[in-house]
C-alpha cells in the first residue's frame, strides 16, 4: 500500500517537474460516495441554509465593518496577530551537514513506544528493528537524517531527553487519557527550549463505541491544545494490524516529521552537543579495580553538535548524569550513516537508506579510530557462508568483494575462538608472556545473544591471501590489516554486515591509524575494553607490535609513506595536528597520489595554482612565526620568538624590539620584558619632508590620487569600481544608525585577495545566496523539504525567484527586486534578517576560503561530524552501569560555565505541585546541561531593591530564589524536582524558573529586632542595656533608629562610658558592656521595653550536589540529601513547637461574653401588648404559612441531602480502602514485570478539571484494580 | 568544586593582558617568576595597582602575592563594575596602561563602569576615606600621569580607542573619558574619569578591511606649568610636516593651568588620521623630566628636554609612517583590536593591520592559550599589510543581570506578565533594540512571544 502510494507520488513529480515549475495536484470534486452525497446536499440550498461566515465568503462587501471603532479595533487586533507571529531572527551558524534531527518518543509505560519506532523505522529502511535499544539513526530525506530516541520513564531520563529533542512525539493512550508523565514532560521542555511537540493517540481501538471514540479525540485534543498552542497538530493510530500500526498512518506520521522545521534553541545554538551513541573503555580493568581508580573513557559520539565544538573554547563538557570533565582528545571519524551524495537524482536510493543503531540489534560497519566493527546478524552470517546471493541488496562492488570474501575466509577457520585466540599469542607474540589473568576477567553480559562473535585470522595468513588479489586492493588490505590486527588483539569482533556501507579507503585508515595517540606511561601490553551492546568486550592492543606493523606498511608503498611523513610535518605545525589532519586525509586522500614530492600533503588541494599556492605557504609561515610549533603555554614563547631569525621573512618582523629579542635569545629578560602596547621605533622614523616619501604615501590622502587610492583597496579587496556602486544600491539599504559603517564594510570584503572575476562571481553568488534565504525567510511555505521530501525531491524554484536569480549579470535588476521586496517588508524585521543572513553569508564564503586543516582549527568541528571523544578520569561506574536505553548526553560548556558561585533564579512554585516550598529544604534543578541537588534560599526583592527572605515561597507568584551551583547563564530556563522516585503519582515538578544573575556574595536579609530595657532614664537621654552585647556592636549601630513599644521614637548614640554606666563596678559588680545612650523624642519610662529593628544577613548553604544517576543502575532512585521533614519522619521526630509562640486562645469581640447590669425591671419594647388591625393579621398570618411553607422545605432538602451524603461516605470509603489495598499490592510488585495486558476502566474524566492531578490518581487505581 | 586548577605561567611579561584574559575567560592563573633575577625582584608599583584595580572593579577575586612578589596567584571573580569608583595609579606608569585592559573589562560587567583614576601624588588619606564608600557609588575614576611617551595618552583614548570600540557594536552613549587634570612624570598629578557601558549579550563580530583614505588630520597639544608657546611651536611644526599632504589639518592646543595642571611641567601632542572609511591612526608622545626609577638611579633628571618644534615634527612623521604601514588601526592599537575580535560571537572577523607589533603578537599568543581562538594571518603582498581572520570565541557577558528580551523565556513565566498589564501597547519591534528597558513580554503559544510594553517600573 505504502509503497504504491511512493511510486504513485514519484510518478506525479515527474510529471510535474517536467513542465519544469511544480503545481499542486489539482482538486478532483468526489462524484460518488459519501462526501459527494454531503456535498449534494448542502449545494442546492441557497443562500438560507448557509451559516453567517458562508455568506460572508458569497458576499464579503456586505459584511464590511460600519463603525470606525470597530475598525479600528480589527486592525489592531490583525497588527497584533502579525506581531505575534514574528519572533527574534537567530543566526544560523551551522557549516556542516545538518545533524540528525533528534525524535524523542515519550510516553508513560505500555502506551507503545517502542512499536511507534519500529515502526517508523520499517517504514523508513524496510528492516525489522527487534528491539529499540539506545539512539536510532536513519536517512529519511536527501539532506535529512533522523534519530529516534525511546525517552525512559523516569523523570532523569526524562529531563534529558527533553534538552537534546529536536521534536517530541508524546505517546497518550487514548483509551486512558493524559497522564502525568506527558504533562511533567511538556514542563520541563518548555522550561528548556521548546522543541518541537506532536501528540500522537494510540489505544483508540479500545473504544468500541464510535461516537465515544469522536468525543474523547475531541476532548483530549482540545487538552492537548491547551497546554501548547491551537492547533497542535495531534496524531490519531487507530489501532494495530498485526501487531504493528497501520502502515498508511505511520506513512503520514513519517510525512509529518519530514517536512517539519526545527527552530534554533537559544541554549543549543550556545552550547554544543552530542547525543552518545556508543561508550568504549580504555585502560584496563584490573589496574582499575586493584587500584579503584577512574579511568579513560571513550565516547563514540553521533554527531547531533549542534555548533561547532572546538576543543579549547568549549574545554569541559557535562556528561548528563556523571559531572563535568575536561575533554582530552576529540577525532572526527567517517561517518557511519552518510547522509547520500550530492548527485542530481530524485529520490533515495534504496542503498542510500542507511540506518545505524549500534545498540539495538542493528547496524553498519561501526568505524573505530583504530578498528573497524561489523556485525553481522546470525542469518546474514548464513548467507555470507554459503557463497549465496546478495540478500541485502547490497552493491557488487569489488570492495565490498573483498569484504565479504575476508569475512567468509574468517568464518571457515576450524578452532574455536578461545583456541584461536591463545594460538595467536603464541605465534606471534611469543617473546612476551601474557598475563594469563587478564583473559578471563572479560566479563560477557548476558545481553548479546543475537550477535556472533566472529575471529579473524592472525595476520599473516590473509595478508597473503590478499596479495594474490589485484593490485588495486592493496589499499584494502592495508586496512584490513589494520583490522585484523586489532581484531586479533582485541580477540574478538562480531560481525555484523551493511547495507550499503563501503569499507572506508586506505588512506582514511592510515591516517587514522598512524596518527593513534598513546599515554606515554603504558606497558606494551594493554588491554581495551568495549562496550557494545551492553556487553564487555576486551581487547588486548600491542604496541610495538603495530609499530612494526606501521613502518611494513609505510615501507610497502609511498602513499602511506607519504601520508605518515605529512603527519609528521602537520605534527609540527599545528598544535593539534593529530585530530586535525584525520579529516583532511579523508578528503585529500584522492590528491596524494600525484604529489608525491611535495612536502606539504595538506598543500595538495591548491596545487593548480601556484600563486595561491605560495600564498598558503606564506600564511603557513607567518602563522607559524605567531604561533609557534610546540603547544607551548607562553613558556616556550619566547623561543618562539627567537625562531624569527631563521624564517627569512625580513617582512613581518618586528622592527625594533623584535630584533632586540632575537639577539638576546632566550633569557629572562624576555619573559620579564615591559608591558606596553606601543610600539616605539624611533629609530626608523623617516624624514618627511623629502618629496620621495611625500610621494610615496600621497595615495593615501584624499587629496592624492583617488583612482590609484581605490586601486589600492581594489587590490586588496577585490572589488572591481564598477561593482562597488552596484553593492552600494543593494547593501546601501541596511544602514541604520548605529551599525551603518558595518555594513557597509560588510560588502567590502566580501571577496579576498584573489582574482577580479572570480570576486566578482563569488560576490554575486554570495549576494544570490543571501536574497535566497531572505526569500525562504519571507514565504516559508516554499520550504526546502515538501512534503514529499522524504523521497528527496528538493523544492525547484518558484516562479518568482526564477526571474530574480535567472540573470546573474543584471545587476540593477536584482536591486530593483530588493529594493521592492524590502518596501513590502515590515521594515524592522526585515533589516535584522537580511543582516543575519548576510552575516551568515560573509561565515560561510571567509570559511571556505580556508584548507581543511586551518578551517577546523578556527572554527572547530563541523555540525554533522561523527567524532570521537576521548574523556578521562571517569568513574567507572559509569560504563559498569552503563544501560543503552538511557541515552548518554555530553554538553560542552562555555567558557567560564564550570564555575561555581551563587546563583539568582526567578522561581515559582508549578501550580499542580501541592505544597509550597521550604527555604533550606533541598530541590533538584535542571539547568543547563546540568542536574544537581542544592539547597535554595527564597526571597522577594523589596521596593527598595533588598532581598528579604522568604521562609515559604509564595502561593501563586514569582519569588527569588538563591543557591549555590554551578554557573549558568542569565535566562537560562530552569526545573526543579524535589521527588526523583517513579512510584510517586502526584506531579512530579515542582518548581519552574530562569536565571537572573550569578554572584559570588549572596545579599539576602530577613528581620531582626532587638530588644534592650532602660537601665537609667534623664530627660529625654536613656541608657539601654541587653540590647547589644559589646560597645563594638554599638559602635556599629551608631544612629540606628529605635523606638520604645509606646512608639516615642528614639536614636542610638553611642556606648555609654564605663564609669557613667556602671557605677556597680565600684561597689565591686562586673563591668558591663554594650549599655547604649539613647535619645528619645520624649521622656520614656523605666518599664519601657526598647526596640531596634534591623536586618540581618542569611547565609546560604554552599552546598551542590550533582545526580550521579548514571553510575548507579537506572532502575534506583538517587538519594541526595533528605529534607527535614523526611528525616523527622524517618526518625519518628516531632516536630519542635515553641509553646510561647502559641497564641493563648484571644476570642473576637463579638464572641467576647459581655457584663451587661442585670435590669430588675423589663425594658419597654417587651412590656407593651401589640394589638393588630385585622389586615395586619391576615398579611401576618399569611407570612407566618409562607415561612412555615418554607421551613418544611428546608427541612426535607436537608434529609435528602444528608442521606445523599452517607451513600457517598460509603462509596468512599469503599474505594479508598480497594486503593489502599492497591497501593500495598504494587508496593510489593513494584519490580515485576506484568506481561499481562492492562485492560483499563474507559470511564474517563474531565481533564480540564483543575483537580487533575488528585482524579487521575483515583482512576488509575481503580482501574489497575481490574487487571 | 574546591580544587582550583591553576593555569601556570612565567615571568612578568604582559602582566596585564593576562590578568586580562584571565578574567575574562575565568581561569585562574599563577605567575612564577616574576623577575626573580632582577636586581629588585618581584612586581613593580604599577603593576599592584593594577591588581588593586581589578579588585575594585570585580567581585570575589583573590589575589595572592609571595613576599618577594616573584609569584602571584589569581583566581578571577566577577566583574561587577559599578560607578564613582576611585583608584590611585601611581606615577610608575602613565594612565594608558591602566585603560587598555579597563576597556575591555568594563564590557563584561554586570554594571556599567566608571572609574575616576588618579595620579599618586593627591593626599592618601582622603582616598582611603573614600575607598570605605566605594561600593556605595557606582563610577571608577583612576588619578595617575595623563601622558607619557611609554604608554598611549588619553587624547588618543579619546580620540582613537573609544571610536574603535563602537565598530564592534558598543554603544557610544556611556562610554566616555573626561579628562579633569592632567599630570605628566615625574609626579603626576593628573586625573581622568573614564565610564564604559556593558555589552549587553556579546560584542559583533566584524569585518574591516577597508582602510581607506586619510581626510583629515586632528591633535590636541598640551602643556602643563610650561608656557603656551611650547604648544603653538608644536603645531606649527607638525603642520609644516602635514602642509605638504592635507590642507585639513586641525590641532587643538590645551593649556592647563593651576590644579588641572598636575605636579610636573610638561607638554606633549597626540595626532590622529581619520579616513574615509572610519579608521583613526595615531600618534602621541610627552614630553617631561624622566621619573625616578626604581633602581633608584636618576634617570636625566638634568637633561634638557627635547625642543618642541622637534617633538611636533616627530610625531607628525610617526604618524605619517603610520599610516603608510596601513592597516586599520595603528601598531598600538593592534593588542586591543584582536582581543575584541576573539571576544566576538562565532562569526568571522576580519581585519586589516600594517606590520604586526610584538605586542599584537604577545596578543595573538595569549589569545590562544586563554580563549582558544587562533587567528588565520595572511599577508597582503600588494599593499604590505596582514590580514588577519578568526572565529570569535563567543564570549557571552555571564556577569549581567538577566533582562527580558525575546529568546526562548518558558513561557509560563511570562503568561504572569501578561495578565500584569491588560492595559499594553505594541511597540514595534525595532524599539526592543532600542530600548534597554523591556520588562513585559508575553507570549501566546510557543516560541510566539511579542512585546507589550516598556516599562521599567512593572518588576
Amino acid at each position: 500500500m505504502a509503497k504504491l502510494s511512493e511510486i504513485s507520488h514519484q510518478k506525479s513529480k515527474k510529471k510535474n517537474d517536467g513542465s519544469n515549475e511544480q503545481g499542486h495536484k489539482s482538486h478532483r470534486i468526489r462524484k460518488s460516495g459519501a462526501s459527494a452525497k454531503k456535498k449534494s446536499k448542502s449545494n442546492p440550498n441557497s443562500n438560507e441554509g448557509l451559516s453567517k461566515e458562508q455568506k460572508k465568503i458569497n458576499n464579503p462587501k456586505a459584511f464590511a465593518f460600519t463603525s470606525t471603532v470597530k475598525a479600528k479595533r480589527l486592525q489592531s487586533r490583525a497588527t497584533e496577530k502579525e506581531q505575534k507571529r514574528l519572533h527574534v531572527p537567530t543566526i544560523d551558524r551551522t557549516t556542516g551537514e545538518p545533524a540528525p534531527f533528534v525524535v524523542v518518543v515519550q510516553g508513560p509505560p505500555q502506551v507503545g513506544k517502542s512499536l511507534l519506532i519500529k515502526c517508523l523505522i520499517k517504514h523508513y529502511t524496510k528492516h525489522n528493528l527487534p528491539e529499540v535499544r539506545g539512539p536510532i539513526t536513519i536517512i529519511s530525506g536527501k539532506q535529512r537524517r533522523l534519530q529516534f530516541v525511546e525517552c525512559p520513564n523516569d523523570i532523569n531520563g526524562m529531563i534529558d531527553c527533553a534538552k537534546f529533542a529536536d521534536l517530541a512525539l508524546l505517546l497518550i493512550d487514548g483509551s486512558y487519557g493524559f497522564e502525568m508523565e506527558t504533562f511533567e514532560f511538556l514542563n520541563i521542555l518548555q522550561n528548556h527550549g521548546f522543541p518541537r511537540v506532536m501528540g500522537v493517540l494510540t489505544h483508540l481501538d479500545k473504544f468500541k463505541d464510535v461516537k465515544k471514540l469522536k468525543k474523547t479525540k475531541q476532548r483530549l485534543k482540545h487538552r492537548f491544545w491547551t497546554e501548547i498552542y491551537d492547533g497542535a497538530k495531534l496524531f490519531y493510530l487507530s489501532g494495530l494490524i498485526h501487531g504493528k500500526y497501520t502502515k498508511r498512518e505511520v506513512h503520514n506520521l513519517a510525512r509529518f516529521i519530514s517536512v517539519m522545521k526545527f527552530p534554533p534553541l537559544s541554549w543549543r545554538v550556545s552550547h554544543p552537543y552530542i547525543l552518545v551513541d556508543r561508550l568504549k573503555m580504555l585502560h584496563p580493568r584490573e589496574g582499575l579495580l586493584m587500584l579503584r581508580e577512574v579511568y579513560n573513557l571513550v565516547q563514540l559520539a553521533w554527531t547531533s553538535i549542534f555548533m561547532q565544538l572546538v576543543s579549547f573554547s568549549f574545554p569541559y563538557a557535562h556528561i548528563a548524569g556523571v559531572g563535568d570533565y575536561p575533554l582530552s582528545g576529540i577525532t572526527a571519524l567517517a561517518d557511519p550513516c552518510p547522509l547520500p551524495s550530492a548527485a542530481k537524482k530524485k529520490g533515495l536510493r534504496d542503498k542510500e537508506k542507511l540506518f545505524y543503531a549500534p545498540m539495538s540489534g542493528l547496524g553498519d560497519l561501526l568505524y573505530d579510530k583504530d578498528a573497524v566493527y561489523i556485525n553481522i546478524n546470525d542469518h546474514f552470517v548464513q548467507f555470507s557462508k554459503d557463497d549465496g546471493a546478495n540478500e541485502e541488496g547490497m552493491p557488487k562492488g569489488k570492495q565490498r568483494d573483498v569484504g565479504v570474501e575476508l569475512v567468509k575466509s574468517l568464518q571457515n577457520t576450524k578452532y574455536s575462538v578461545d583456541e584461536k585466540l591463545e594460538k595467536s599469542f603464541i605465534s606471534l607474540f611469543g617473546k612476551k608472556p601474557v598475563p594469563s589473568s587478564e583473559a578471563p576477567t572479560c566479563s560477557v553480559d548476558a545481553r548479546e545473544v543475537a550477535d556472533r562473535e566472529v575471529l579473524l585470522e592472525p595476520v599473516e595468513q590473509y595478508q597473503h591471501e590478499i596479495k594474490d588479489e589485484d593490485g588495486e586492493l592493496d589499499e584494502d588490505s592495508d586496512t584490513e590489516d589494520d583490522d585484523g590486527l586489532e581484531s586479533l588483539d582485541g580477540g574478538k569482533i562480531s560481525d555484523r554486515k551493511t547495507s550499503s556501507q563501503t569499507i572506508g579507503d586506505s588512506s582514511d585508515e592510515e591516517a587514522l591509524y598512524s596518527s593513534e595517540q598513546r599515554p606515554p606511561t603504558q606497558n606494551n601490553f594493554k588491554e581495551q575494553l568495549d562496550f557494545h551492546e551492553g556487553r564487555v568486550r576486551r581487547k588486548a592492543v600491542f604496541e610495538n607490535e603495530m609499530d612494526i606493523d606501521n613502518q611494513k606498511d609505510s615501507g610497502e608503498d609511498d602513499e602511506d609513506g607519504q601520508d605518515d611523513e605529512s603527519d609528521s610535518t602537520d605534527n609540527d605545525a599545528t598544535e593539534n595536528g593529530d585530530d586535525e589532519n584525520l579529516s583532511t586525509h579523508s578528503d585529500f586522500s584522492a590528491d596524494d597520489e600525484e604529489d608525491n614530492e611535495d612536502e606539504m600533503g595538506n598543500a595538495s588541494k591548491w596545487k593548480e595554482s601556484l600563486s595561491e599556492r605560495t600564498a598558503l605557504r606564506h600564511n603557513i609561515n607567518l602563522m607559524q612565526l605567531v604561533y609557534g610549533k610546540p603547544p607551548s603555554k607562553s613558556s616556550n614563547e619566547m623561543k618562539d620568538t627567537s625562531e624569527e631569525e631563521s624564517e627569512d621573512d625580513e617582512f613581518f618582523k618586528p622592527k625594533g624590539e623584535g630584533n632586540k629579542k632575537s639577539k638576546e635569545g632566550v633569557n629572562d629578560n624576555d619573559v620579564d620584558i615591559d608591558d606596553c602596547s606601543k610600539f616605539l621605533s624611533n629609530a626608523s622614523i623617516k624624514d618627511w619632508k623629502s618629496e620621495d616619501l611625500i610621494a610615496s604615501i600621497r595615495d593615501r590622502f584624499v587629496t592624492g590620487d583617488w583612482s590609484k587610492a581605490s586601486l589600492r583597496n581594489q587590490l586588496s579587496e577585490g572589488v572591481p569600481g564598477d561593482n562597488d556602486d552596484g553593492d552600494d544600491a543593494v547593501f546601501g539599504e541596511f544602514e541604520d544608525l548605529e551599525t551603518g559603517q558595518k555594513y557597509e564594510s560588510h560588502q567590502d570584503d566580501i571577496g579576498d585577495s584573489h582574482k577580479d572575476d572570480d570576486l566578482a562571481a563569488e560576490e554575486r553568488r554570495l549576494k544570490k545566496l543571501a536574497l535566497r534565504a531572505k526569500f525562504d525567510a519571507q514565504y516559508p511555505s516554499f520550504t526546502t523539504y515538501n512534503p514529499f521530501s522524504l523521497f528527496g525531491v528538493r523544492r525547484e524554484p518558484g516562479p518568482e525567484m526564477l526571474t530574480e536569480f535567472s540573470d546573474e549579470d543584471d545587476d540593477g535588476n536584482n536591486d530593483a527586486k530588493t529594493s521592492h521586496g524590502q518596501g513590502n517588508g515590515s521594515g524592522y524585521f526585515d533589516k535584522l534578517k537580511e543582516e543575519i543572513e548576510l552575516r551568515r553569508q560573509v561565515n560561510i564564503a571567509e570559511l571556505n576560503e580556508l584548507d581543511e586543516v586551518t578551517r577546523i582549527e578556527i572554527e572547530g568541528y563541523r555540525t554533522g561530524t561523527y567524532l570521537r571523544i576521548e574523556v578521562r578520569d571517569v568513574p567507572f561506574q559509569m560504563v559498569e552501569n552503563f544501560d543503552p536505553c538511557h541515552p548518554i548526553l555530553l554538553g560542552g560548556l562555555a567558557l567560564g560555565e564550570e564555575n561555581v558561585g551563587y546563583m539568582q533564579v526567578r522561581l515559582k512554585r508549578h501550580r499542580w505541585h501541592k505544597k509550597v516550598l521550604k527555604t533550606r529544604d533541598p530541590i533538584i534543578v535542571s539547568i543547563g546541561w546540568r542536574r544537581y541537588q542544592t539547597v535554595p534560599i527564597y526571597a522577594i526583592e523589596d521596593s527598595n531593591g533588598r532581598h528579604r527572605m522568604l521562609k515559604y515561597t509564595p502561593e501563586h507568584m514569582h519569588c527569588l530564589a538563591m543557591f549555590w551551583g554551578p554557573l549558568a547563564p542569565p535566562h537560562t530556563g530552569v526545573v526543579a524536582v524535589q521527588n526523583l522516585s517513579n512510584n510517586q503519582a502526584s506531579f512530579r515538578i515542582t518548581a519552574t524558573a530562569t536565571v537572573l544573575e550569578f554572584n559570588h556574595a549572596a545579599r539576602i536579609v530577613k528581620k531582626i529586632k532587638l530588644v534592650g530595657y532602660a537601665c537609667k532614664i534623664f530627660k529625654k537621654t536613656a541608657f539601654i542595656e541587653d540590647m547589644f552585647t559589646s560597645d563594638l556592636e554599638i559602635a556599629r549601630f551608631e544612629g540606628a533608629a529605635i523606638r520604645t513599644v509606646s512608639g516615642i521614637r528614639g536614636q542610638v548614640k553611642k556606648a555609654v562610658k564605663e564609669e557613667i554606666a556602671n557605677k556597680s563596678k565600684k561597689k565591686g559588680g562586673h563591668a558591663k558592656e554594650g549599655i547604649a545612650r539613647c535619645t528619645f523624642e520624649d521622656k520614656i519610662k523605666m518599664g519601657d521595653i526598647v526596640f531596634l529593628r534591623a536586618w540581618s544577613q542569611v547565609e546560604i548553604p554552599q552546598f551542590y550536589n550533582p545526580l550521579t544517576t548514571a553510575l548507579q543502575p537506572r532502575d534506583k532512585t538517587w538519594q541526595g540529601m533528605k529534607t527535614v521533614a523526611e528525616l523527622r519522619r524517618e526518625q519518628n521526630l516531632p516536630v519542635p513547637v515553641n509553646k510561647d509562640s502559641l497564641y493563648k486562645a484571644a476570642l473576637p469581640f463579638a464572641s467576647k461574653p459581655k457584663d451587661i447590669p442585670s435590669r430588675k425591671r423589663p425594658l419597654l419594647e417587651n412590656r407593651r401588648a401589640v394589638v393588630m388591625e385585622p389586615h395586619e393579621r391576615k398579611v401576618h398570618a399569611l407570612v407566618q404559612h409562607l415561612q412555615l411553607i418554607r421551613n418544611e422545605k428546608i427541612k426535607k432538602r436537608k434529609l435528602k441531602e444528608e442521606a445523599k451524603r452517607k451513600a457517598q461516605e460509603v462509596e468512599r470509603a469503599k474505594e479508598e480502602q480497594v486503593s489502599k489495598k492497591r497501593q500495598r499490592e504494587e508496593r510489593k510488585g513494584r519490580h515485576m514485570i506484568f506481561d499481562c495486558c492492562i485492560i483499563r476502566c474507559t470511564s474517563l474524566i474531565n481533564l480540564q478539571e483543575p483537580m487533575l492531578p488528585k482524579c487521575e490518581v483515583g482512576e488509575k487505581a481503580a482501574s489497575d484494580r481490574q487487571i | 568544586m574546591g580544587k582550583v586548577s591553576y593555569m601556570r605561567l612565567k615571568g612578568s611579561q604582559n602582566l596585564r593582558l593576562r590578568l586580562l584574559l584571565s578574567t575574562l575567560s575565568t581561569t585562574p592563573i599563577l605567575i612564577e617568576d616574576i623577575r626573580a633575577d632582577a636586581t629588585w625582584p618581584g612586581l613593580r608599583p604599577h603593576e599592584v595597582s593594577f591588581l588593586r584595580v581589578l579588585e575594585k572593579v570585580s567581585d570575589d577575586c583573590v589575589v595572592e602575592i609571595n613576599e618577594t612578589g616573584t609569584k602571584l596567584k589569581y583566581k578571577p571573580g566577577i566583574v561587577i563594575g559599578g560607578r564613582h569608583l576611585i583608584h590611585d595609579c601611581g606615577t610608575s606608569r602613565a594612565i594608558g596602561y591602566f585603560l587598555e585592559p579597563l576597556i575591555v573589562l568594563g564590557l563584561f560587567g554586570k554594571k556599567a563602569l566608571s572609574i575616576r583614576l588618579k595620579g599618586a601624588t593627591s593626599s592618601m588619606t582622603r582616598l582611603l576615606g573614600k575607598s570605605l564608600e566605594l561600593y556605595n557609588y557606582d563610577t571608577v575614576a583612576l588619578i595617575c600621569i595623563t601622558n607619557d611617551s611609554k604608554d598611549p595618552s588619553v587624547d588618543t583614548f579619546r580620540s582613537t580607542t573609544l571610536p574603535m570600540l563602537k565598530q564592534f557594536g558598543i554603544p557610544s552613549e556611556g562610554l566616555d573619558l573626561k579628562i579633569q587634570c592632567r599630570g605628566v612624570p615625574p609626579h603626576g598629578g593628573g586625573e581622568v574619569i573614564l565610564s564604559i557601558p556593558i555589552v549587553q549579550d556579546s560584542l559583533k563580530a566584524i569585518t574591516w578591511i577597508d582602510e581607506g583614505m586619510v581626510k583629515r588630520i586632528r591633535g590636541v597639544t598640551f602643556s602643563t606649568k610650561v608656557s603656551v608657546q611650547f604648544e603653538n611651536t608644536m603645531i606649527h611644526a607638525a603642520r609644516g610636516i602635514f602642509n605638504h599632504l592635507l590642507p585639513d589639518v586641525h590641532i587643538f592646543t590645551d593649556h592647563k593651568a593651576g590644579d588641572q595642571a598636575g605636579k610636573s611641567p610638561g607638554y606633549g601632542i597626540s595626532l590622529f588620521a581619520e579616513t574615509t572609511s572610519g579608521c583613526f591612526i595615531s600618534a602621541d608622545t610627552a614630553v617631561s623630566y624622566g621619573r625616578v626609577d626604581d633602581e633608584g638611579e636618576l634617570d636625566d633628571k638634568k637633561k634638557e628636554l627635547s625642543p618642541p618644534g622637534d617633538i611636533g615634527e616627530k610625531i607628525a612623521s610617526v604618524l605619517l609612517t603610520k599610516i603608510e604601514q596601513g592597516g586599520v588601526v595603528d601598531s598600538t592599537h593592534q593588542g586591543l583590536l584582536f582581543l575584541l575580535c576573539a571576544l566576538c560571537p562565532q562569526d568571522v572577523s576580519k581585519v586589516r593591520v600594517g606590520k604586526l607589533s610584538p605586542y599584537g603578537i604577545e596578543v595573538l599568543r595569549h589569545i590562544r592559550d586563554f580563549l582558544g581562538v587562533k587567528f588565520v594571518i595572511k599577508p597582503d603582498p600588494s599593499t604590505e599589510t596582514v590580514i588577519l581572520k578568526c572565529v570569535g570565541c563567543g564570549l557571552k557577558n555571564l556577569s549581567r543581570k538577566e533582562m527580558l528580551t525575546w529568546d526562548d523565556i518558558p513561557f509560563k513565566d511570562l503568561l504572569c506578565f501578561r495578565m500584569a498589564s491588560q492595559s499594553t501597547s505594541l511597540i514595534r519591534m525595532g524599539n526592543l533594540y532600542e530600548h534597554n528597558k523591556v520588562h513585559n513580554i508575553a507570549v501566546n503559544g510557543p516560541q510566539k512571544f511579542h512585546v507589550l510594553a516598556v516599562d521599567q517600573s512593572i518588576r
